[in-house]
């Protein structure tokens, strides 16, 4: 177990473990585009790939979820994910009014499930 | 050559216009005008109005669901016994959160530094192709590698889904400082948000932590409904959504790559045929 307790090694943690090792696809990506023009066709391709990718790790969170959110059934994540998008798409697409229908739905249904 | 070079030519001449010297070749504002600032006032400031009409972009749904998500994370500094101005720098430094929660979640359970740092760096690979496609929106009229950096360091889902919906619409000069803003103000809030965690976490009501939970993917998937337009756009949200579930149970980082990978040059591909046919 490793004693992170003091400030200054947790610091140092945080810049090693967590920074530099995420920090370095930032980088890397300013590098490798440098050259790369909007509209281009690689443009589109990685633009697809990173649309993808944002969809699934949201999917993620969904299916897979974390801590409290595991005691809601997985109907109704779902149902609140679609009426999030009804209530988006009939509210002048406002992602407000989706985010508070989802919400609504997510807190008194599980409310009512106990 | 001669159209990058046209082209070059064009952006070195609306700078000029911006700094306010308006010579003889001094071209029409750029199309798709975002927020014209007020034509009354002196020009030089223009970059900073550009700066804080960023700053205020930060104050709107997405901003409020980082808040509150940074919020679930202080919460889970306090249970760890985490160090205050550590967790606040993992804020402002990684700014990713699922980089951060397992940064935090594998230190809570003991597992080596060289595991976190290898888990980090799959979870954040993510961030490159979402950096790649911002790029060409953050160069400016002169190119610049330091600023570059500091543009890409604030992409993370938020910026992302944010700068693509807004970026394209906006001038070329207005671009970069926008972007700093933008990313300034998310990062602030999301500070303020660690530490409001960090210091009211103690007993969440159960409802109200599954509310906050849940704010990430149900505002995520709206913001990326609202942000396609093109058939590409749709069909890669629906195969990277689909595709998540089926390779859930892989080791973590490269199962999301898959998804990303795939089902975003399926999507290419479609969206290349639509366009290509007569």
């Amino acid at each position: 177990m490793i004693d992170f307790s003091s400030e200054w090694t947790a610091i140092l943690i945080v810049i090693l473990v967590g920074f530099l090792p995420s920090e370095i696809w930032r980088m890397l990506a300013v590098i490798a585009g440098r050259r790369m023009d909007e509209g281009s066709e690689a443009f589109l391709w990685v633009k697809a790939v990173a649309t993808a990718l944002l969809a699934a790790v949201v999917a993620r969170l969904i299916f897979v979820p974390t801590g409290a959110l595991v005691e809601v059934p997985l109907w109704l994540r779902l149902l609140c994910i679609v009426g999030g998008i009804a209530a988006f798409t009939a509210i002048r697409r406002s992602v407000l009014a989706g985010v508070v229908v989802g919400e609504a739905i997510l807190v008194l249904g599980a409310w009512w499930l106990g | 050559m001669a159209g990058a070079a046209a082209l070059r030519l064009r952006q070195v001449r609306g700078r000029r216009s911006v700094l306010g010297c308006p010579g003889s070749g001094a071209p029409a504002p750029p199309r798709n005008w975002f927020v014209p600032p007020p034509a009354s006032s002196p020009a030089p400031s223009s970059s900073s109005r550009w700066f804080l009409t960023g700053a205020r972009a930060a104050l709107s749904v997405p901003g409020l669901v980082l808040f509150a998500g940074y919020i679930g994370f202080g919460g889970l500094l306090t249970g760890i016994d985490f160090p205050f101005v550590a967790g606040l720098l993992s804020t402002l430094l990684i700014w990713a959160l699922p980089a951060q929660i397992i940064l935090i979640g594998g230190l809570a359970t003991g597992t080596g530094l060289v595991p976190i740092a290898l888990a980090v760096t799959l979870s954040s690979l993510r961030l490159m192709p979402m950096v790649l496609s911002l790029a060409p929106y953050l160069r400016g009229t002169r190119r610049s590698l330091a600023r570059e950096l500091l543009c890409a360091h604030f992409v993370a889902m938020t910026v992302w889904a944010e700068g693509h919906r807004l970026l394209p619409r906006m001038p070329l000069e207005g671009r970069i400082p926008f972007q700093l803003g933008l990313g300034c103000g998310l990062t602030t809030i999301s500070l303020s948000g660690t530490a409001a965690g960090f210091f009211m976490a103690a007993e969440l009501p159960v409802w109200l932590a599954v509310g906050l939970l849940f704010l990430t993917p149900i505002s995520f998937s709206l913001l990326m409904i609202r942000g396609a337009r093109e058939a590409t756009d749709w069909i890669a949200l629906a195969l990277g959504f689909l595709t998540a579930p089926l390779v859930a149970g892989l080791s973590g980082g490269m199962d999301l790559m898959l998804c990303g990978i795939g089902g975003g040059t399926v999507a290419y591909l479609v969206g290349r045929r639509l366009r290509r046919r007569p």
